[in-house]
């Protein structure tokens, strides 16, 4: 993800090939298994036992190659290590590891863009306002959270079921959660939250996702103003039962619940939604509590001493330091970070990294959010109506080459297809062919479509929104390409980010010929392909697609969806709206005294941290620590 | 004078109007919005709501009425970046700007002014040439790139100083001050040398070395009161930009000052920080050329302002 999207930096890091390993079949059904199918899957339990198994909902069977559901002992001490040693040190109800560092060094320090619009700490407040590499959303537990396998585990909610269409769903909350102003955490704070993310008065940034596909009841209605958003199908059935309606079924909609870390309601009524911009109106039912916020300059976090939930971390402080991005890698080398995140690493950056035996050492692998980079057109006007041009184009651009000369091995692979190898439904293989990298083929095609040899082409401008030095240089290896192989003019465009999705969005869209790439939101391929719906954001319309992909995505049944959203990806690189170019993979570098569980390989082969990153949607950071190396690394622990 | 002087302010009510409505009008022909969709396009009932809550649903001249009227009373607004008061958001973050401006110009004109000095005494010497050369890098490497590998060399390399940060130790203060003031420092060694090296040939100096005034006195009181004014001239107009701060320097050193705004305002279409900015350096410039022409009086007895 390019520095540009830092608003999902945090939301969008999901690694590509978690998934191959998991599932033979359907590896998206992971996620409805794992909601659905009971225990978590025994590679990814995390040191805490979840207090109770997630019950199986009638309609969603596991088809993974999983444990099937035992239910796992409810843990006394969720969070503490089975058999602490005798000199163990305790901190705030947690024991560290054995090989950890002094309770002192438990701190983790990393940076955040301080040129990125940061408004809110909170997920349901804003999405795009959220800073840049911003440590945020850790101050209330989601109903469910990932492991780094991505199978989601629970949360806030214990357990969860669904009516026999995947249109009503029970969500039981962990009765333990307390705010740390000493009010328990009830189903009205979810409902609180959804109801004022769905209103017209909090103007949500975000408010598309719980949207379309599988929309929670008068959502969009909400939205608009048409009703109140008391309407909204979220309500509380009993202090800890929290139950969602939606409009369709969405058998994806535990997954998709990942973003629900609940604002509390009391705060929420007595001072506004940016309650937790000042310390002092902050409250907390997560893992730590807010204790210090400069804008621009620093965001500290303390563990939370009165954190009642399944997350408990062994980081005693969080420190997130304003800097400019530029600077991430030397700050790293100074020792006065523990982690860089691989999209905010330069060029340079990498190479310095490559040709050091010890930095080398500490790079970390994840795949983010299973971004991939594609060239689109305007489908719909000359000469790009014409499929026959936009096959042409998929057939000249020369993945492996660009992969090898340009992008460099670790930051991704090449891709034919839009849904990466391991994102669920991804079915890249038998796509590849498609749009292999044929000259004489585009050639032909292009003749056949009245412009042989390029003659009468029109000069093309190809724009690209705001692109890192290396994007730019795809590009202008691949105008290069079209200039040679199909005798046609590109001049390669960099557009600043605005500028560049005002002229996509506009209806009808302004833009001919772009460069842009795409990263999931939540794990579906209803996700995915719903850019490439009427409704998306790309100027393609093709009926039948559409149907198949709305229809997909409001199946219940795990394995027909698939094959469905399968078919609807194979009509999708056949008519050639876009050209894939590759897929992102990211190198992080880490300091080599974070230790942890979530960073042993999962089951893509990544040791990064994975997406979601350290945040309350993920079970990341009740696993991390730092071990005994700190204190001869990093001799003196970081302060505020 | 006084006359001159109320004419002057009059004179900059009229700019800071013309700059509102240009700056106004700019920022709203720019292609995009404050709160464009990265990912997916938002449905329409939800962008309106946005638009709808920061006023931006209404026609442009109403905007801009209702935007003057409200600045007028000192309410200029809340910055779509940090949601603060624009107000609380300049008075928190320029003093810092003030702060590290103000230390710099007195490196990087002090320092400019006495190396021009060196130099233009002891012209083609060893002297002059070593100034020369520094004051040449100063001018042609950009402040960022100093700054980089002055990170680069003491922070990571060295560790003698700190890499960032404000507030917490004055060493902090070394690298931005420095990496800032080193353009302007050129600047001025140059002008200083160049205004000297005129004046030297004026007959009035001949005449002081005449008399057998001492050559301190020849230059401190003579040459280089004269050579003042072309340097005051081309540096007065320096200090805004210096004090209103830098994003590079700013972001790189992390200094929580007012100089990112400038860029990162128009980067996301904070229109009312956009307008804040705008019209707090027409204001600045619009006083410093006031000051400038004032100044020429105390050091040019032959200038007189009517």
């Amino acid at each position: 993800m390019d520095a540009q999207e830092k608003q999902l930096a945090e939301a969008g890091r999901v690694s590509r090939r978690s998934f191959l390993r998991a599932a033979s079949a359907g590896a998206g059904m992971m996620v409805l298994a794992a909601c659905g199918g009971g225990a978590p899957a025994a590679p990814t339990a995390a040191p805490e036992a979840p207090a109770a198994t997630p019950t199986t909902a009638p309609t969603l069977a596991p088809i993974v190659d999983q444990p099937t559901a035992t239910p796992a002992p409810v843990a006394e001490e969720p969070t503490a290590a089975p058999e602490p040693a005798p000199d163990a040190t305790t901190i705030n109800g947690v024991t560290l590891p054995d090989d950890a560092g002094p309770a002192d060094q438990q701190v983790y320090v990393r940076y955040f863009d301080n040129t990125a619009t940061f408004t809110s700490i909170d997920f349901m407040v804003t999405v795009y306002e959220g800073g840049g590499n911003a440590l945020r959303d850790l101050l209330s537990d989601a109903l469910i959270r990932l492991d780094r396998n991505f199978v989601p585990q629970p949360g806030a909610a214990l357990k969860w079921t669904s009516n026999e269409d995947a249109t009503v769903w029970t969500f039981e909350l962990d009765p333990n959660l307390m705010w740390n102003d000493g009010t328990p955490v009830t189903a009205d704070d979810y409902v609180a939250t959804f109801q004022y993310s769905g209103s017209q008065e909090a103007a949500w940034d975000f408010a598309w996702y719980y949207s379309a596909p599988g929309a929670l009841k008068n959502w969009d209605k909400a939205v608009a103003g048409e009703v109140p958003p008391t309407e909204i199908g979220v309500r509380a059935e009993g202090p800890h039962t929290l139950v969602f309606e939606t409009e369709t079924p969405a058998p994806f909609l535990p997954a998709k619940l990942m973003y629900s870390d609940a604002l509390q309601k009391k705060a929420l009524e007595a001072n506004g939604p940016r309650y937790n911009n000042d310390v002092a109106t902050s409250v907390s039912a997560g893992p730590y509590v807010l204790t210090e916020w400069s804008i621009g300059e620093r965001l500290v976090y303390e563990a939370n001493p009165d954190y009642t939930g399944t997350n408990k971390p062994y980081w005693q402080r969080l420190i997130n330091i304003g800097a400019k991005t530029d600077t991430f890698f030397a700050g790293y080398q100074a020792g006065e970070v523990d982690h860089v995140t691989g999209e905010y690493l330069t060029t340079a950056d990498n190479e310095i990294i490559a040709n050091d035996p010890e930095l080398s050492a500490q790079v970390r692998l994840t795949a983010q959010d299973f971004r991939t980079d594609y060239l689109f057109f305007d489908c719909q006007n000359p000469p790009f109506n014409d499929v026959r041009v936009r096959q042409a184009f998929g057939h000249i651009v020369d993945r492996d080459s660009l992969i090898k000369n340009i992008i460099t091995p670790t930051q991704g692979i090449p891709a034919y297809s839009f849904l990466m190898p391991g994102f669920p439904g991804s079915n890249s293989q038998e796509l590849s062919s498609i749009q292999s990298y044929d000259p004489e083929k585009a050639r032909a095609l292009l003749a056949e479509a009245g412009f042989e040899g390029g003659a009468g082409f029109p000069k093309l401008e190809l724009w690209l929104r705001s692109e890192a030095p290396v994007r730019q240089a795809v590009a202008q290896a691949i105008a290069a390409t079209i200039k040679q192989e199909l005798g046609i003019e590109v001049e390669v465009s960099n557009k600043e980010f605005k500028t560049f999705m005002e002229a996509l969005n506009a209806k009808p869209t302004q833009l001919q010929f772009g460069m842009v790439s795409y990263g999931i939101d939540y794990l579906d391929p209803s996700n995915m392909l719903g850019v490439w719906l009427a409704t998306g954001r790309h100027n393609w319309q093709n009926a039948t697609f559409d149907d198949m992909v709305n229809s997909a995505s409001a199946m219940a049944d795990p394995v027909e969806r698939i094959k469905i959203f399968q078919d609807a990806e194979k009509l999708m690189v056949e008519e050639a709206p876009a050209v894939w170019i590759y897929h992102r993979t990211v190198a992080d570098v880490l300091k080599p005294y974070v230790k942890g569980e979530a960073l042993e390989p999962n089951v893509g082969g990544f040791s990064g941290i994975q997406w979601p990153g350290i945040s309350a949607f993920s079970n990341n950071l009740s696993t991390l620590y730092m071990d005994s190396t700190v204190s001869e690394l990093r001799p003196t622990p970081p302060t505020v | 004078m006084v006359a001159y002087l109320v004419q002057r302010i009059a004179g900059l009510a009229v700019v800071f109007f013309l700059v509102s409505v240009v700056a106004f009008l700019l920022m709203h022909s720019i292609p995009g919005g404050p709160f464009d969709e990265a990912q997916m396009p938002l449905p329409a009932a939800a962008k309106a709501n946005i638009l709808r809550k920061y006023g931006l649903d209404k026609p442009l001249h109403e905007q801009y009425l209702l935007y003057m009227s409200n600045a007028l009373r000192g309410d200029f607004g809340i910055s779509f970046a940090t949601t603060e008061q624009v107000t609380t958001l300049i008075a928190r973050t320029w003093p810092v700007s003030i702060t590290l401006g103000g230390l710099t110009v007195i490196f990087a004109l002090g320092g400019g002014v006495l190396l021009g000095i060196l130099a233009g005494v002891r012209q083609n010497t060893w002297i002059d040439y070593v100034v020369t050369f520094v004051a040449a890098l100063g001018l042609t490497i950009p402040n960022f790139v100093v700054a980089l590998w002055m990170i680069l060399l003491f922070a990571v390399q060295l560790k003698w100083l700190p890499i960032g940060g404000w507030g917490d130790d004055w060493r902090q203060l070394i690298m931005p001050m420095v990496a800032l003031g080193l353009g302007p420092m050129g600047v001025a060694a140059r002008y200083t040398r160049a205004s000297l090296a005129d004046v030297f040939t004026s007959d009035y100096i001949r005449t002081a070395r005449a008399k057998g005034m001492s050559e301190y006195l020849v230059v401190m009181r003579h040459a280089v009161k004269n050579a003042l004014i072309p340097i005051i001239t081309v540096l007065g107009p320096r200090i805004p930009d210096l004090i209103t701060g830098t994003i590079f320097i700013e972001t790189m050193f992390r200094v929580p000052g007012l100089g990112k705004f400038f860029v990162t305002s128009v980067s996301d279409r904070d229109y009312p920080m956009i307008m804040a900015v705008m019209l707090l350096v027409a204001g600045l410039w619009g006083l410093v050329y006031l000051v400038t022409d004032l100044l020429y009086t105390v050091i040019d007895p032959r200038v007189k302002l009517a």
